[in-house]
């Protein structure tokens, strides 16, 4: 959750080796304080859903071949996505949700980290919303005046 | 000339907008039980609201976080979770209060039977909601309220004893044929009714819907220190009316016409009409709020789009909630309970409920990450911390004074 990692998730990693940052670089992102249960809003800022959990992977780079780690043998989990709908209910009660059933948005779309989360595109295609869309198209946009601003 | 507009709108506002239907039955009721030896817990419940409007208006301008947003960052989604439940569930008990409250009125006003108000009153509530800009529902449900104040008319034109009134405020105590612990849970009811966990709610997220930024605080706070305290002004008006003519004559209350009686008595027909209008102003205004506020709880918590200031459609979610909370309050009053018995309840449980809210904007109205240079002073925190521990207290001693009292009985 420092700079690594998003440079872990560009899609074409330089051939040239680039020079180790400086220990202490950007800001330093704890994920239960700066990530869990924030509010995420996309590029417009209308709200889109709140980290309801996070999904890690083991950082894996070009350099090695998979056995991904530190020299201590302990993998560096980078997170790879945002995870919301059905997971808060297991976040609470614990287990885990079917992996078909995870909504989730890729870390790379984030583009700001401050009190909410900053999507760099429009929310209305993801599919954390899809509630949200089948209420407008079903329900609310049907009774008249839905569509129209309020007067 | 603008500014002071905005200013004295808001004042007016906030004074209808104070009393809701909880202040009105629960001042009339101890009004009439215990005279006015509870004054003292509308004094406190109104610093308390003044501090915690204040301090949820200044976190939701200042941070654009409303209450909670703010209440799931910090406490996570279990702690959370619990607190929304309990939230939400007082708050859906409030608003079917106040729904039970608007079709009493009317069925005063009309002699109409109320369960045939009940529908009436529902739908006006929801379509309000539905087509009804935000500014436009706040400020006339206020200033209808403002009609209210027939209540401070009525007791000049009674004429009471004013100096034993002034009595009973400075030197409380419990009357002799009443218990301690019944005088106890009536000021716990007060002090919830004053304090209502909905009014916060509100309050920051009507800031959210208002764009208010950095230089409106001046002016929200005059609206909130101006216009609170006169209204709790107006309820120890409601108490001061049933002190002088339901307590002498052992009149208890548990209807909507004993609380408009003193007005009846002291000014005929044009106060009752006044005081009718009023009543359905307070209440109505009141539902809305209530209504916004389940919308705003659930859309907060989960992350959902929401606001009065989209259009239904681009806020589904949002607009889905406050349409199930209106039937479903609508539905419970349609089952013949009595509001005024759901009103009494709903008091109690918002001063239960009211820690889990209160806590966690004290905190984050103390963190420089959310509030820059805006967080809280030192007397401020002072008095929040003070605050903190009479919620606790009063929050923690309910459900014992109620089970010990038989809720009142």
């Amino acid at each position: 959750m420092s700079p690594r990692l998003r440079r872990a998730e560009r899609a074409s990693t330089p051939e040239e080796p680039l020079p180790a940052p400086p220990r202490p670089a950007g800001r330093v992102l704890d994920a239960r304080l700066h990530l869990l249960d924030r509010q995420v809003v996309d590029a417009d800022g209308a709200p889109v859903a709140v980290v309801d959990d996070l999904e890690l992977e083991p950082l894996v780079t070009a350099a090695d071949d998979g056995s991904a780690g530190t020299a201590d043998g302990v993998p560096t989990l980078v997170v790879t996505h945002l995870l919301s709908g059905p997971v808060l209910l297991t976040r609470v009660l614990t287990g885990r949700p079917p992996h078909s059933r995870w909504h989730r948005i890729a870390w790379r779309h984030v583009s700001d980290v401050g009190t909410v989360l900053r999507l760099g595109l429009q929310g209305d295609a993801l599919d954390v919303l899809w509630i949200e869309r089948w209420l407008r198209e079903h329900v609310v946009g049907r009774i008249p005046g839905g569509r129209r601003a309020p007067e | 000339m603008k500014k002071l507009f905005a200013v004295a709108l808001g004042v007016l506002t906030a004074i209808g907008g104070f009393v809701d239907i909880g202040d009105l039955v629960t001042n009339a009721v101890v009004g009439a039980r215990f005279g006015m030896s509870l004054a003292w817990v509308v004094v406190v419940g109104v610093v308390g609201i003044c501090l915690f409007a204040q301090m949820s208006g200044r976190v939701a301008a200042v941070s654009g976080r409303a209450t909670f947003e703010i209440i799931r960052e910090r406490l996570g989604p279990r702690v959370g979770g619990a607190n929304l439940v309990a939230s939400f569930l007082v708050t859906m008990l409030t608003l079917t209060a106040e729904i039970g409250g608007i079709a009493l009125a009317l069925e005063l006003a009309s002699s109409v039977e109320r369960r045939l108000w009940i529908p009436f009153a529902g739908l006006a509530v929801w379509l309000v909601l539905w087509r009804v800009k935000f500014s436009v529902l706040e400020n006339a449900a206020g200033l209808l309220g403002l009609a209210l104040v027939v209540f401070a008319v009525a007791l000049f034109q009674l004429g009471p004893d004013w100096d034993e009134l002034v009595r009973q405020v400075t030197h409380p105590s419990v009357p002799p044929d009443e218990a301690a612990p019944t005088y106890w849970y009536y000021a716990v009811a007060l002090f919830g009714a004053a304090m209502t966990p909905y009014e916060v709610f509100f309050f920051s997220s009507g800031a959210r819907e208002e764009r208010w930024t950095v230089e409106d605080l001046s002016t929200s706070r005059a609206n909130v220190l101006v216009g609170f305290p006169l209204g709790g002004l107006l309820s120890l008006a409601i108490a001061a009316c049933a002190t002088v003519v339901l307590l002498p004559r052992g009149i208890e209350v548990t209807s909507l016409s004993q609380i408009t009686l003193p007005v009846a008595l002291a000014g005929g027909k044009f106060l009752l009409a006044l005081v009718i209008l009023g009543i359905v102003a307070a209440t109505f205004g009141a539902a809305l709020e209530t209504a916004l506020s389940t919308g705003y709880t659930l859309a907060q918590f989960f992350g959902w789009s929401w606001g009065k200031y989209r259009r239904p459609a681009e806020a589904a979610r949002f607009h889905t909630a406050m349409l199930v909370a209106v039937v479903v309050g609508t539905l419970v009053l349609l089952t013949n309970v009595d509001p005024v018995a759901v009103t009494e309840y709903s008091v109690v449980f918002s001063a239960i409920a009211l820690p889990l809210t209160y806590l966690p904007i004290l905190v984050v109205a103390n963190d420089p990450e959310y509030m820059g240079e805006h967080v809280n002073g030192r007397a401020t925190n002072a008095l929040g911390l003070g605050y903190l521990v009479v919620i606790v207290v009063a929050s923690l001693a309910a459900i014992p004074l109620m089970v010990a009292t038989g809720a009142g009985g």
